[in-house]
């Protein structure tokens, strides 16, 4: 599986957590956002990106991203 | 059988003994009644004794998650609600973008919640997994909603979803509504009175057990193809970036985006529609506030205030307070009119009711919600005040329907003049006035007709129903539309989407349709749905909404009347000629809609045929 490296913008995240469902999806076969290995933190009204040490930048979240928080650069390598 | 997209348990709570009981979701129900708002519908109708008093402790909240809520098919993520409201006295739906917390709920394993009776003391219901409590609500009754969700938040670390009431909710304000992760508004027409009358502060929700699809396979499919279609559309950005500020300038665009901070959006919605705000020059420099949708922020500026810095900080205190910000400023322009022609004392009027200043609308609001003088006969809304200054106040009032102010028409905030189903669903629905249920297929904009056949397609209309809707001449153009008909499919398609939980709002209804929702149901679900089941389960909804309120005594010539004020020469036009509306017109539009239902078109109460057909014989 390609990787790449994922661009974080977190003044554009909505919190919406297309990241969140699409990971777990795919890694946990079911919709969970508690078992993403990216994590949106609610901080006030605004909200931070972060992943988890499982993550493997496959980049999937970032394709699913449609607000332009996350980007996944074409340079590859984690 | 386990389905798929169901979490499979309903939470029944008992306010008054404080138990709690989880009832596993029979699968039969959940097909008839699709789930979300079908569901809710069913389980409201179940729990509710007719003639039951909005505010007693037997009037049952229901509250549900759609089926497709939790996965990420593109704005997934409604709740809604049925209770009978305090200001209407009907029972009704209320809805709001779920924000996390339906999401949640779904990830905790539930679908619904069905709440009954009244704690002797301020509670909050906490749901966190199989882990279901009451909690002590003391130290949160007092607060405002956002205080409400930030306490909450600092114990529950987020995405917990929040419900919250404020002040207005805890004194049964009658327009008093509830709020979603502080963001999101919920019942217009009382439905915080509700959760009030209950001793229910809050409801936090948090989960982990995850949805599951039960045919992925075909899901991403269909997944595929949506979101191809919203990638392409070409003003995916414009929505995202100005949303309904580009519909409704009140503001110029470059002074919206200055102030704007972040958009929000529900779990799994591509275009959001909410947005946090800081004001960033002026008296009120460095207010930050976060609102269910930037247009509702300069509200006030149609009421006459000058500074939208004023009005975003109004509405800020109206959500903080958890008041509806259109039944408080008609309610305001009214108590001002029934001062100035001396109905309203002079020395209770204090201080002077002045909808375009900021420092008399700040003080009004909190009168309304603490119930201070005054603000006491203003908490009981419309028929309150014309209830406590006789026939004259009855006389100086705006257009009113199931006793509350409707916002689209003649006089009202969004002062539109052409009658379409959005305006004439705001006597239709048995909530009371609004426009939710009925936007498609007219909504504000004039629309071209020969977009119409395309678009009742969409909403799952039969092929062969709908010449019948678009009346045409002789050269084959369209040249009408049957409103009434047409409002019809308005609320299948409404029901339709409210029991999936997909939101109704334009932005993302217009990339759904009806035989995508089937098959999206069906991948979701296992259940077999073509797309004429689908439309079945959402017609068994909406007539058994219906019929909850014909058991509650509601009828045409009291529930189903257009207010005299939406005619004459300042009045409602025709939506293609745009001659003034008569009363003919229509009562004949609500025949017509009666008809399309296979109701009564005199009564409005459903044929035995038609409940035949839903397999709801035997229901009143
Ligand atoms: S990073 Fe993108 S997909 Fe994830 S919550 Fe933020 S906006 Fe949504
Ligand atoms: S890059 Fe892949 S593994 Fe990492 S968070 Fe995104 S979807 Fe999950
Ligand atoms: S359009 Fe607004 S209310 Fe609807 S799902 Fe998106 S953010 Fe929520």
């Amino acid at each position: 599986m390609s990787k790449y490296r994922i661009l974080t913008d977190d003044a554009k995240c909505t919190g919406c957590l297309r990241c969140q469902l699409a990971c777990s999806q795919a890694y946990q076969k079911s919709f969970n956002p508690s078992a993403a290995r990216v994590r949106v933190d609610f901080l006030g009204v605004d909200c931070a990106i972060r992943f988890t040490e499982e993550c493997v930048a496959c980049g999937l979240c970032a394709d699913n991203c449609l607000y332009g928080a996350l980007e996944k650069s074409a340079e590859g390598g984690a | 059988m386990t389905l798929g997209g169901f979490a499979g348990t309903i939470l029944v709570v008992d306010l008054t003994r404080g138990v709690i009981t989880k009832e596993p979701l029979d699968p039969g129900l959940a097909r008839d009644f699709i789930g979300g708002l079908g569901l809710t519908v069913k389980l409201a109708y179940d729990n509710l004794g007719p003639g039951t008093d909005a505010l007693a402790p037997e009037n049952p909240i229901v509250l549900g998650a759609g089926t497709l809520v939790g996965t990420d098919l593109p704005a997934s993520s409604r709740l809604f609600s049925i209770t009978k409201l305090p200001t209407s006295g009907t029972i009704g739906w209320s809805g709001a973008g779920g924000v996390t917390f339906a999401c949640m709920l779904k990830n905790a394993g539930y679908d619904q919640i069905v709440i009954k009776g009244r704690a002797d003391r301020p509670v909050y219901l906490e749901i966190i997994d199989d882990r279901v409590t009451l909690r002590d609500a003391s130290p949160l009754w007092g607060l405002g909603v956002s205080a409400t969700c930030e306490a909450l938040w600092k114990d529950y670390e987020r995405p917990t979803g929040v419900v919250a009431i404020g002040q207005g909710g805890e004194n049964l304000v009658k327009f008093s509504m509830a709020y979603v992760d502080r963001i999101a508004t919920l019942g217009r027409g009382g439905f915080g009175a509700v959760m009030g009358s209950k001793n229910l502060k809050a409801i936090v929700a948090r989960g982990s057990r995850g949805v599951s699809v039960a045919d992925r396979k075909g899901y991403k499919a269909l997944r595929k193809s949506i979101f191809e279609r919203m990638r392409a559309y070409p003003h995916l950005k414009e929505w995202q970036e100005m949303g309904l500020i580009n519909s409704f300038p009140f503001v110029e665009k470059e002074t919206y985006l200055h102030i704007k901070k972040r958009r929000v959006a529900c779990v799994s919605c591509p275009i959001g529609c909410k947005d946090v705000v800081e004001i960033r020059d002026g008296d009120l420099k460095g207010q930050v506030v976060c609102s269910s949708s930037a247009i509702n922020l300069f509200t006030p500026i149609i009421y006459g205030m000058k500074d939208y810095r004023e009005a975003i900080k109004l509405i800020a205190d109206l959500d903080e307070y958890g008041l509806d910000m259109f039944e408080f400023m008609g309610l305001m322009v009214f108590a001002k009119a029934l001062a100035e022609e001396g109905l309203i004392p002079r020395d209770r009027a204090e201080p002077q009711i002045a909808v375009e200043s900021l420092g008399s609308m700040e003080a009004w609001a909190g009168k309304i919600a603490r119930r201070e003088g005054l603000g006491d006969v203003l908490a009981d809304g419309f028929p309150g005040v014309i209830e406590a200054f006789g026939e004259k106040a009855e006389a100086l009032a705006p257009a009113l329907v199931k006793g509350m102010h409707p916002y689209a028409g003649p006089g009202a905030a969004l002062p539109w003049h052409l009658f379409g189903t959005m305006e004439l669903g705001q006597v239709l629905d048995p909530r009371g006035p609004h426009v939710g249920s009925s936007g498609s297929p007219t909504y504000f904009a004039r629309r071209p007709l020969e977009v119409f056949p395309k678009h009742l397609d969409r909403m799952g209309v039969p092929e062969d129903e709908i010449a019948g809707l678009l009346p045409r001449g002789d050269e084959g153009e369209i040249t009408g539309l049957s409103v009434g008909g047409l409002l019809r499919h308005s609320h299948r398609w409404f029901a339709i989407l409210g029991s999936l939980g997909v939101c109704a709002r334009a932005q993302i209804n217009r990339f759904y349709s009806a035989s995508f929702c089937a098959q999206a149901y069906e991948a979701v679900t296992g259940i077999e749905t073509p797309v004429s089941a689908l439309r079945e389960r959402a017609d068994r909804a909406w007539t058994l909404l219906r019929l909850a309120n014909l058991r509650e005594g509601f009828q045409r010539e009291r529930e189903e009347v257009l207010p005299r004020k939406w005619f004459g020469d300042r009045g409602f036009q025709d939506y293609v000629s745009e001659e003034p509306l008569t009363v003919g017109e229509s009562e004949q539009m609500i025949d017509d809609y009666y008809r399309e239902w296979d109701w009564d078109p005199k009564t409005g109460v459903p044929t035995q045929r038609a409940l035949d057909r839903l397999g709801l014989q035997g229901l009143k």
